[in-house]
């Protein structure tokens, strides 16, 4: 999908400079992954020694932000924020957009009074240009805006950075998913054998009829004679 | 024979060529066997003649164009072969291709299509031939041999190279890989031929179950797919192989996409439209049989009817 292409390469180059730098200058680095327009996940910079190193040293909060971004939403942000570093514009409109696709996780239809509360926007048009301008066009999201249903009905969101727990819950969907479509299989094979078995009753049926339909006509012309 | 080619073109093929060498090569073998005297024919020749004429070579020219290092082939045409002097005939070649520069003048000549199972030695004299036209032609080997195992075209493109063999360079075909690229309207046709029902098969039951087996083999893929994401997955978990993020997020983004249908509008249109289905076909034998019934009762009248029937009416049995 475009948009993992897209931050292919910018989490390749951060990754690298993470890498190589050292704990002080880790902290500018995830601020500027934070407010990267086009980045969206965070977890291979999670994943990096140098930076699990940050935690529980004067740093942490870095670690901690970087955490918020991977997995939390705007909500997290606002309980915790006296604890967390101060965001910059950019990394609030960046951590509305992943609210955005969290709530796209549980449901895919969104109502328009939960995306209000939880973006805290107030009126709809504003909501609306968030959703067009920032979500849609950034190509993290698919979907079509219902004014009168006021709702938001999202078919496709992009991935965010998987939480530990989510894998064996994708583990599970997917074997569902699987059971399903064999269960379809093996109903669509007993269909198509109905559907030849049908076919044969109602030949020998017809059969059936035409030859009593012989006999009739024969044994009437033998009467005849 | 046929080492991997290392000219570096990439190779577009379009379907309109298949279907034109392989209309050839089918119109050429049944005018040569016509069906009445197959048998006829398998008895009185020699062997090899019986065997050329069941399976005739037929030559042809494909042209297209060259764009950079794509050679994307679009259609073909027909060549006469001399089997005496193993050529191609010449001036059949060079008119034809002045009517085709006529209609599209952007296409060359790149280079020839034959049919058989391998590239032989004396396609080498035909290739050479047309190097005057093309000094590096395109030789496209159509298999007609129908493998129901097989699961790719049985075309292969092969460019020439000089190759030094025991010190001397020698012209040699090699193997080059190809893509198919469609046109809209070739798609349309591909997919029509693909979908041909039997045309005697009118009775519900074998379109039905034409229909379904078209549906199983799409749902066999998806499941084959579906399963090869599971046992990735399965095996991340177990650590056998590295986390990739990339594509966790991918296949976590592809899941949310299920259920793909839920909303209650769906439920809604789809019961009212079964519905109708239903109460149409309902409708429809509920008329047939009320015809067939009145048709029975007219003849069930004018077979016993008789004795109501007063002065004029004979009786029919």
């Amino acid at each position: 999908m475009d948009i993992e292409q897209k931050q292919a390469e910018i989490i390749d180059q951060l990754v690298k400079r993470a890498s190589t730098c050292k704990s002080e200058a880790l902290g500018p680095l995830i601020i500027e992954a934070t407010s990267h327009p086009s980045l969206f996940a965070f977890s291979e910079i999670l994943a990096l020694p140098n930076v699990a190193q940050l935690e529980g040293t004067t740093d942490s909060v870095y670690l901690d932000l970087l955490r918020l971004f991977a997995h939390g939403t705007w909500g997290d942000y606002k309980c915790n924020a006296t604890r967390l570093p101060h965001l910059s514009p950019d990394q609030i409109l960046k951590l509305k957009q992943l609210t955005v696709l969290t709530l796209a996780e549980s449901n895919k239809v969104l109502p328009y009074d939960t995306l209000m509360v939880e973006l805290d926007v107030s009126n709809v048009r504003e909501l609306e240009d968030f959703l067009i301008n920032e979500c849609m066009y950034a190509g993290i999201v698919r979907g079509k805006l219902d004014q009168l249903k006021r709702c938001f009905e999202v078919p496709f969101a992009a991935g965010r950075d998987l939480r530990p727990g989510q894998l064996g819950n994708m583990l599970h969907t997917l074997s569902n998913w699987l059971n399903t479509s064999e269960n379809l299989l093996i109903s669509i094979q007993d269909k198509i054998k109905w559907a030849d078995n049908m076919s044969e009753m109602d030949k020998k049926h017809r059969k059936e009829a035409e030859e009593g339909v012989e006999e009739v006509k024969k044994s009437l012309s033998m009467k005849r004679e | 024979m046929a080492p991997s080619s290392s000219s570096g073109l990439t190779f577009k093929l379009h379907p309109l060529v298949i279907v034109n060498i392989s209309d050839h090569y089918t119109r050429v073998k049944t005018q040569l066997n016509p069906p009445a005297s197959i048998c006829a024919s398998g008895h009185g020749s020699n062997n090899g003649e019986a065997m050329i004429q069941q399976n005739p070579r037929v030559y042809g020219c494909v042209i297209g164009v060259q764009r950079g290092r794509t050679v994307e082939i679009f259609n073909s045409f027909e060549l006469l072969y001399d089997p005496s002097t193993q050529t191609l005939d010449r001036s059949f070649l060079e008119k034809k291709q002045e009517l085709y520069k006529k209609v599209f003048p952007d296409f060359y000549i790149l280079g020839w299509y034959s049919t058989g199972s391998d590239a032989e030695e004396s396609d080498m004299h035909i290739h050479r031939a047309l190097m005057d036209i093309n000094e590096s032609p395109v030789y496209v080997l159509l298999n007609p041999a129908i493998n129901h195992a097989q699961k790719d075209l049985p075309v292969t493109i092969y460019e020439s190279e000089l190759h030094v063999i025991d010190g001397i360079p020698q012209l040699i075909f090699v193997h080059t890989s190809y893509t198919i690229e469609t046109v809209e309207a070739e798609r349309i046709s591909v997919d029509h031929v693909a979908h041909l029902k039997p045309s005697d098969g009118g009775s519900a039951a074998t379109q039905l179950a034409a229909h379904l087996t078209g549906i199983h083999s799409a749902i066999k893929m998806l499941n084959s797919r579906i399963r090869v994401l599971y046992q990735y997955l399965a095996a991340m978990q177990k650590d056998d192989i590295p986390c990739d993020n990339s594509l966790l997020r991918q296949v976590s983004s592809l899941l949310r996409r299920l259920p793909a249908m839920e909303s209650e509008r769906f439920q809604d249109n789809f019961l009212m439209e079964y519905n109708d289905k239903l109460l149409i076909t309902y409708l429809a034998m509920i008329t047939t049989c009320s015809s067939n019934m009145n048709e029975m009762v007219d003849k069930f009248n004018t077979a016993y009817d008789r004795n109501t029937r007063r002065g004029g009416r004979t009786a029919f049995m």
